[in-house]
Formats: C-alpha cells, structure tokens, sequence
C-alpha cells in the first residue's frame, strides 16, 4: 500500500493555547486510521488543519506526495481530500438527490459561460454527475429516500448523508468528524458498515470518535491524541494495552490498577 | 406543463401591448419605473441569493448613471459609449470592493455596504466641480431623440429588463445557480464540496453591480438628470424592501416587490398628507401576515383554488 497522506510536525496556536502540537503520521491508500482522545484533545482542529479550513502555524501536509499545506478546502477537494463536519453535516431544506448533486459541484460545474449557456459539455458533465450520484445513492443505501427532504430524515440517516455527500465529489480521502456521535448502537453499526464499504471502493478514511469501541472495531491503525500531542499510534490492539492511553481515557488509578 | 408556452405568450403581449391601451403619459412612465427599476431589483436578489444584503446596490446605479453621463456630456461620445463606460465603471469598482468586503457576512455585510454607499454619494457631492455636487447635472440628452418619447422609451427600457431579468434567471436554474443556493444554504458544506466561495460570491457581486449600473444609464438618461439624492441608502433600502417585501427566496419575489413598491406611492398619490403613513401601514401589513413576501398570496391562493377543484371533483365523482 502506497502513501496517501503524511502529515509531519503539523503545530496550530491559537493565542496562548497550543491546540495542535507537532503531530505526525500517515494514511495509506485503502487504509482507516482512527482519530482518538479524550474532549479537547485537538482532534477536530487537527482536521481543520489538514482539510484547509484552519491554517497551520507550523508543519506540512502532503496529498498523493504533493505539498498542500495551507491550500484552501475547495481545492483540496479536487485534490482528492474531502471532509465532514460534525453539526452542519447536510443542506437540511434540500432533497436527499439534490444534497448529493451539490456534493459533486466540482464533477457537475463546467464553469460560468457554459453552465449559463447550456453547452454540450455541461450537459455531458450533467450525465455523468447524474450517474455518479445514482452509484453513491445504490451503494449507500439511500436511493429509496432520494426525494425525501433532508430534514425529514432520522438523524442516523443524516449523518450517513452527510457521508454521501461528501463521497459524491469522489474523493481519495475522507475525513469523518464524529461520524457516529449521538447514535444509537444499531444506528452506530449502521454507520461503521458504511465505512467499510467506503473502504471497500479503495478510498482511504480518517475517522474521528472518541468512542474507542467503534474506533477498535472499524480501523487498522490508531492515532491517538491529549492536549495536542501525540499519545501512541498503532494498531487498535497496541494502542489499548498502552499505559499512557489508558491513563488519558481511564484516569491513573486504573492504570495503576492493571499494572 | 402545456399551459406554461401559453402563460408567457400573455404576458408578453400584455408588456408589448398595453401602452397602445392609454395615451396617459404618466402610466406609461409608470412602465418605464417599473422596468427600470425590475432591472435594479432583480439584479440585488442575485446578492441576496448569496446571503448577503447589500446596501451599496444604488451606489453602483448612481456610478454607471454619472459615468454615462459625464462622458456623454464632457466628451461628446454617442450614448452608447456611455453606456459601456458606466457600466464598466460599475463593474470595475464592484471588482475592486466585492472581494474586500465580501469576506464579510451578515450584519457586518450590511453595515460595510452602508458605509461604501454613503462615501460614493459623498465623493459625488464633493467632487461638485465635476459631477455638480449636490445640484446635480440637468438637460441630460437622451439616447435619441425618438427615444423623447415615453411610449418609445418604455419598450427601449422593457427590452433592456428582459435582457436582465432573463440573464438572473438563467444564473439561478444553472449549476452557478445551484452553487450560489449551496453557499447561501451552507458555506462551510459547500465549500468543503469544491465550491469556490468567494470567487463565486465576487462574481455574483461583479454581475449584480454591473447590472445596477445598466439601470442607473438608462434611468439618468431617460428623468435627463443625475442627482447624488437619486442614488443615496433610500434607493438602496428600497431596493432591498423589494426584494424582501415581494419575497426573498425567488427572482419572481423581486419582481412582485418591484411593482408593488414602484405602483403604490403612484397610486396613493391621491392623498398627499397621508401617503406616507399608508403606505407604512401596508408594508407593516404585509410582513406581518406574509412573513414570505407577496409571492406567498399567490401560493396560498393557487393552493385554495386547488383544494376547491380536487373537492368539486370528488363531489363529481
């Protein structure tokens, strides 16, 4: 498996807090890294960091061996890196179809003077993004509600769409802030099956959570962060027999404990 | 759907047509407000789209008005020039503005907007060696002299809002379109799709205020004066109550707003002492019991004349 992303020596200050400091590692193609630690760990800044939402202070990001430290999220997500957001995750007003059709704006868009002229290239373009959003609506599941209102939908299908969405603008890479926060168990199973199959169409994914079962059960490798810093990372075996982790989630009697 | 072609088949014989029905003068200057103003409206609505309110949109009229002007008058250019020449000033300052102050939402939108609307009336009243303060410049010439003409003028007027009304509808049912509904309904979800926000916010702007600029040439050119006052925040908040008063969520709200601001000061022209305060009272009225604009009568209406059909065919059946 070949290298996706690297992040290195990635830092963010805001102010006097240190929200991200100096982490690294890598995602490799097809792969699922977790994204771990306990409220305030820097998780979600981390990703803002990486998706160009937030600006590093310090550090790199590299996509597919390419510098885009800094670049801005739209063009990142021509790059091939695409994120979610854990409250503003769909167009609540809009129909599940048409959710999906903002989220393949970079496929459908064929610039200004031939969107307003119609060309056959637009029209092309419209097909094919068309398609491509029937083949994510089939293989999410989602095609029997594709006329129903966003809003309308449970809340665990929301976040499902909100994935949807995202992989519309057929990325390389997706980045899942909190995909399963505030779901039922069934709805959480739900959600790390639709993870899989993103994985399954060789899309690799860094999935935020600080539920560590869901975390253990979906991904190869681990990251975990407190405070900014890196923890540990390994695998999801490795990283729940680290002390130090379990000394962050557990407190430090119970790590004490077991020792 | 078979109806549509037959909808806008009766209406554009109602625009064409009706001026042939009265040698009233002043209704037919009623048509040419109305479409130079539809122009001004709709093109506003295209910012609003975006989430913003604008209240620099008759700043930008008053720009392409006076850059039309001077340089018909000062140079001697053919109408036409000016034309190009105003509103490649609108264009050129919405250029240099709309990507400074478009990084801006909301409340802050509104008040930078305010600011710059009030510096550009300003430099106008300042400038009086050039632009005749607050004087104004009088005896502007018409496009041509058939153009003197009120009946003329309308249809030169009504072929110029087609023009624009047609181009703000053709960008919203585009894919532009979608991604200016997109931005409005999420900027973060959007942008995070690959939607350029602010080149596309900017060049909603730049369209807009190069639209403005249109109506405020043909409307120096057509009253035969240019006046700071004409283009001052009033102009601008009533564009804006067009848009919000007709309804903001369709171009059709804009036009509905259009004619209802630009049609009833002309028709409560009658009761001098009390027009204000009338016309108050209906504004009042109307937000309070259509919260979604004007367009929304039609909706319910349209909705009350279904219902009674769908009864009366079950009572048939």
């Amino acid at each position: 498996m070949s290298r996706l992303l690297a992040v290195e020596s990635l830092s963010r200050r805001f102010g006097g807090l240190q929200a991200v400091a100096d982490i690294s590692f890598e995602v490799a193609e097809g792969e699922i890294l977790g994204l771990i630690g306990p409220n305030g760990a820097g998780k979600t800044t981390a990703v803002n960091l990486i998706s160009g939402v937030l600006k590093p202070s310090g550090g790199r990001v590299r996509l597919a061996e390419r510098d885009v430290t800094g670049l801005p999220p739209h063009v990142l997500v021509a790059r091939g890196l695409v994120r979610t957001f854990q409250a503003t995750t769909v167009y609540a007003g809009q129909t599940v179809r048409e959710n999906l059709l903002r989220g393949a704006f970079r496929h459908l868009y064929p610039g200004l003077v031939a969107s307003l002229l119609g060309t056959g290239a637009a029209r092309v373009r419209r097909l094919e993004a068309d398609a491509h959003v029937d083949e994510v609506l089939r293989w999410l599941d989602l095609e029997r509600v594709q006329h129903q209102v966003a809003s309308a939908l449970p809340y665990g299908f929301q976040k499902v769409l909100g994935m949807a969405i995202a992989l519309a603008a057929e990325p390389r890479l997706i980045m899942l802030d909190e995909p399963a926060a505030g779901l039922s168990a069934a709805e959480t199973d739900h959600v790390r099956d639709t993870i899989r199959l993103v994985r399954g169409r060789g899309i690799s994914v860094v999935a935020i959570d600080h539920n560590m079962r869901f975390i253990s059960d979906l991904c190869d490798r681990v990251f975990v962060m407190a405070q900014g810093r890196e923890l540990a990372q390994g695998t999801p075996q490795q990283v729940l027999r680290n002390a130090t982790v379990i000394e962050a989630y557990l407190g430090k009697s119970y790590a004490q404990a077991r020792h | 759907m078979t109806r549509r072609p037959i909808v806008w088949l009766v209406v554009a014989v109602a625009l064409v047509g009706w001026p042939w029905l009265t040698d009233d003068k002043f209704l037919h200057h009623v048509g040419v407000l109305l479409c130079i103003t539809a122009i001004a409206a709709s093109s506003l609505h295209l910012i609003v789209r975006t989430g913003h309110v604008s209240l620099a949109h008759a700043a930008f009229m008053g720009v392409g008005a006076y850059g039309s002007v001077l340089s018909v008058m000062n140079f001697g250019l053919p109408w036409i020039a000016g034309l190009v020449i105003g509103t490649g000033a609108a264009t050129a300052l919405a250029l240099v503005v709309g990507p400074i102050v478009l990084r801006l939402t909301g409340k802050y939108f509104v008040l930078i907007t305010f600011l710059f609307g009030e510096m550009v009336r300003m430099a106008i009243v300042d400038q009086a060696g050039f632009t005749g303060g607050s004087n104004g410049i009088f005896n502007v010439p018409p496009p041509a002299d058939f153009l003197l003409s009120t009946r003329a003028y309308y249809y030169f007027a009504l072929a110029f809002a087609v023009c624009g009304v047609g181009l703000c509808a053709r960008i919203l049912s585009s894919e532009f379109g979608r991604a200016i509904n997109a931005i409005r309904e999420g900027e973060r979800l959007a942008e995070c799709s690959g939607v350029p926000v602010i080149r596309i916010k900017v060049t909603v702007f730049v369209i807009a205020c190069a639209m403005a600029g249109v109506a405020g040439v043909l409307q120096a050119h057509y009253i035969r004066y240019v006046g700071p006052e004409g283009f001052s925040i009033v102009q601008s908040l009533n564009l804006v109550v067009m848009n919000v008063i007709g309804g903001m969520a369709s171009l059709a709200g804009a036009l509905i707003g259009t004619a209802f601001m630009v049609t009833l000061p002309e028709l409560l022209r009658g009761y001098v002492n009390v027009q204000q305060i009338m016309f108050g009272a209906i504004l009042f009225a109307t937000m309070a019991f259509l919260p979604g604009g004007l367009i929304e009568l039609g909706r319910r209406l349209g909705a009350l004349v279904r219902g009674r059909r769908a009864a009366a065919s079950r009572v048939a059946t």
